[in-house]
């Protein structure tokens, strides 16, 4: 079962934001500056924490997990916005049909 | 030091022997079958491995030729082979001092709470490794398992017992290799909770069909239903493209949609639909296919993932089956399987009882049961078909009952079809097709080899008959619904040429109440547990190909009441 997740990390150096950034983009969403939110199954998450790790520098950056719960409870309502529009996360899981 | 040279094949790989003492099963599937699934514990224990997983560049020194005095020296990663002995293995760390050479083996986690401080499986791979060793000029004395996390060391003695316990396990490696019959699983194990191929294993199922120890309760290890999903694409002139580590859709008129490639099993493509040689790369190497339906609906076929599964057995049964009792009993099987739902969805939605009619289907469904003969079995699955589908228009009332009455006057056709729900049947069709060829591509098959259908060229014949006890469950039961709530409305169609079609609003009402139908949990009345119907797609082909593989007697199709 997945969990959500709130990522946010800081990371001092360009290049390293730029790599961290587009990891975790393939991960989830980001939905505000250096903050991600992403839905993760237990092997996922193991094997993003480990890309995480390799990107990093781990003396000078910092990277944050919060576990928001399983998908299945509470977690898709967790997360709400206020002021400029723009985002919505999804709620379910499902087939994308285009 | 031996370098591996041509003859590796022959060679067996001390975690293989380990696995062996852990599984035997699991080594077979794993080595002689090709599968590979991750768990979590198999990706942490890659992780630990990541440092020791570079070889050390320099030159490991032959044993026979290490001058004395002796000098230290430790590897990373060293590939050793004995020839004589048939063995290879990959040692994480290689610690020497002169002649004296101790292995040590990363491992996660913690040492377990016995007598050794270590598993029989890792004692057994270190004493591999130690006959290795020793096979070229070595002086081994013990091993070591060190565990990286809690960074503490637990030393293997390689003692006598210990190298005849790895000598019994290697010779029963080769036995098992070499007679081509892969071993039944364990019974009533807690390994299997752990192991990472339970999901493919299937081990209690398999258990309860072979009828194998009391197994009463079938664990469920696989899981309900898959996280992800297909990613359809019907938008005419639709561009999907690779934007960094993700995919992004682009229907004309309509944002950009972002697709994680962790969430997407399968990309699913109708006509016209354009695909970057990038994003296709990006699949290939996630193992997604790519999965094409003409403009109408028809599906075509598949590119990338699924195609090179190194499982040969499956493939060989396969053909072995042909014309033999045993397809016979398949073939008969499928049939009842399929009139039996047929005369379930009857029996559930008519709204009034016909006993004429479900009684008729009910009898065929027994009697094709044990029918030996090929054209006999045909005849009776057509006559139940027409009898089935000429109950089916009063299937559709309320909403749906302008449908039912435009089948009613054409009866079941196809290409083109005639009237709006044949052309929901066939479109739906179609789909159930690709869900099964997936899933007997997943489970090792040839899909192109039917049992029921027999090979024709251009067809995947497996899985239509992967698809049979599904027609009516899946398929037809979607068709009705999604009129008879009024989801599908005659603006849904639009009249072609000869046929009707379903128009681009109409293909995604039909997708979407397809999906919905697939994501559905159902108790599965032989195992007892509840899964998705996606996930009942590939644990019937694996039940199928355990039949084909003799590891159980029959094929039990998937029925509801
Ligand atoms: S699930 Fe159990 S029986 Fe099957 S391979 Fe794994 S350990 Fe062996």
């Amino acid at each position: 079962m997945r969990h959500r997740w709130l990522i946010a990390y800081d990371v001092s150096e360009a290049k390293r934001l730029r790599r961290m950034h587009r990891l975790l983009d393939g991960y989830g969403d980001g939905v505000q500056y250096s903050v991600f939110i992403c839905d993760l199954t237990d092997v996922e998450l193991q094997l993003l924490r480990e890309q995480v790790l390799q990107v990093m520098h781990q003396a000078e950056d910092r990277v944050m997990f919060v576990d928001l719960g399983p998908m299945s409870g509470r977690a898709p309502h967790a997360v709400s916005f206020v002021g400029r529009e723009g985002i919505s996360l999804r709620d379910k899981p499902g087939a994308v049909i285009i | 030091m031996s370098e591996t040279a041509e003859s590796d094949q022959l060679l067996v790989p001390a975690r293989m022997v380990n696995e062996y003492v852990y599984c035997p099963r699991l080594a077979y599937l794993e080595w002689v079958q090709g599968e590979w699934s991750d768990n979590l514990d198999t990706i942490e224990g890659r992780w630990v491995h990541r440092r020791v997983d570079v070889p050390t560049p320099r030159q490991v020194p032959d044993g026979s030729d290490t001058p004395e005095p002796a000098h230290e020296l430790t590897a990373r990663s060293v590939l050793l082979s004995s020839e004589v002995d048939g063995l290879i293995a990959r040692v994480d760390l290689l610690e020497m001092s002169g002649r004296l050479a101790t292995p040590v083996e990363y491992k996660k986690g913690a040492p377990p709470d016995n007598a050794a401080r270590a598993y029989d499986p890792e004692r057994v791979q270190l004493a591999v490794q130690a006959m290795i060793l020793r096979a070229n000029g070595y002086h081994v004395e013990r091993g070591v398992l060190y565990f990286a996390e809690v960074k503490e060391r637990v030393d293997v003695p390689i003692d006598d017992a210990l190298v005849s316990l790895a000598t019994d396990a290697i010779r029963g490696v080769q036995a098992m290799a070499s007679s081509g019959r892969c071993p039944a699983p364990l019974v009533d194990s807690p390994k299997c909770t752990r192991c990472s191929l339970n999901g493919i294993c299937l081990l209690d199922e398999t258990n309860l069909l072979a009828g194998r120890g009391d197994a009463t309760t079938v664990r469920r290890l696989v899981a309900p239903r898959p996280v992800a999903r297909p990613l359809y694409v019907q938008e005419q002139g639709s561009v999907v493209k690779k934007v960094g580590d993700t995919l992004v859709v682009t229907a004309p008129d309509a944002d950009p949609v972002k697709v994680l490639s962790k969430d997407i099993s399968a990309v699913v493509l109708h006509g016209n639909i354009q695909v970057t040689t990038q994003a296709i790369r990006a699949l290939m190497e996630d193992e997604t296919p790519v999965m094409f339906h003409s403009f109408g609906g028809w599906f075509v076929g598949q590119a990338g993932a699924g195609i090179g599964h190194r499982n040969v057995s499956v493939r060989m049964a396969q053909h072995r089956a042909l014309g033999t009792p045993l397809q016979g009993r398949i073939a008969a099987a499928l049939v009842a399987g399929k009139v039996q739902n047929q005369r379930t969805l009857l029996r559930r939605n008519l709204p009034v009882a016909d006993h004429a009619v479900t009684g008729r289907l009910a009898q065929l469904a027994r009697q094709s049961r044990t029918v030996a003969d090929r054209d006999t079995l045909l005849g009776m699955e057509g006559y139940a078909a027409r009898t089935y589908f000429a109950a089916f228009p009063a299937l559709f009332r309320e909403r749906g009952a302008w449908a039912g009455a435009q089948f009613r006057a054409n009866g079941r056709n196809r290409r083109p079809p005639l009237d709006p729900v044949n052309a929901v049947l066939s479109f739906l069709y179609s789909h159930l097709v690709r869900e099964c060829t997936s899933a007997a591509l997943q489970a090792g098959f040839d899909p192109y080899v039917g049992i029921l259908h027999e090979p024709h060229h251009g067809r995947a014949s497996l899985a239509l008959d992967l698809m049979e006890e599904f027609r009516p469950l899946v398929a037809d039961s979607v068709c009705i619904t999604l009129f008879n709530q009024g989801e599908l409305e005659p603006s849904a169609f639009h009249a072609r040429a000869r046929g009707v079609m379903l128009t681009p609003k109409g293909r995604r009402v039909v997708l979407a109440g397809f999906e919905r139908r697939l994501e559905q949990f159902i108790m599965h009345p032989v195992f007892g547990y509840q899964v998705s119907y996606r996930r009942l797609f590939d644990l019937q082909a694996r039940m199928l190909r355990a039949v084909l593989l003799a590891e159980t007697a029959a094929y039990r199709p998937f029925t509801t009441r």
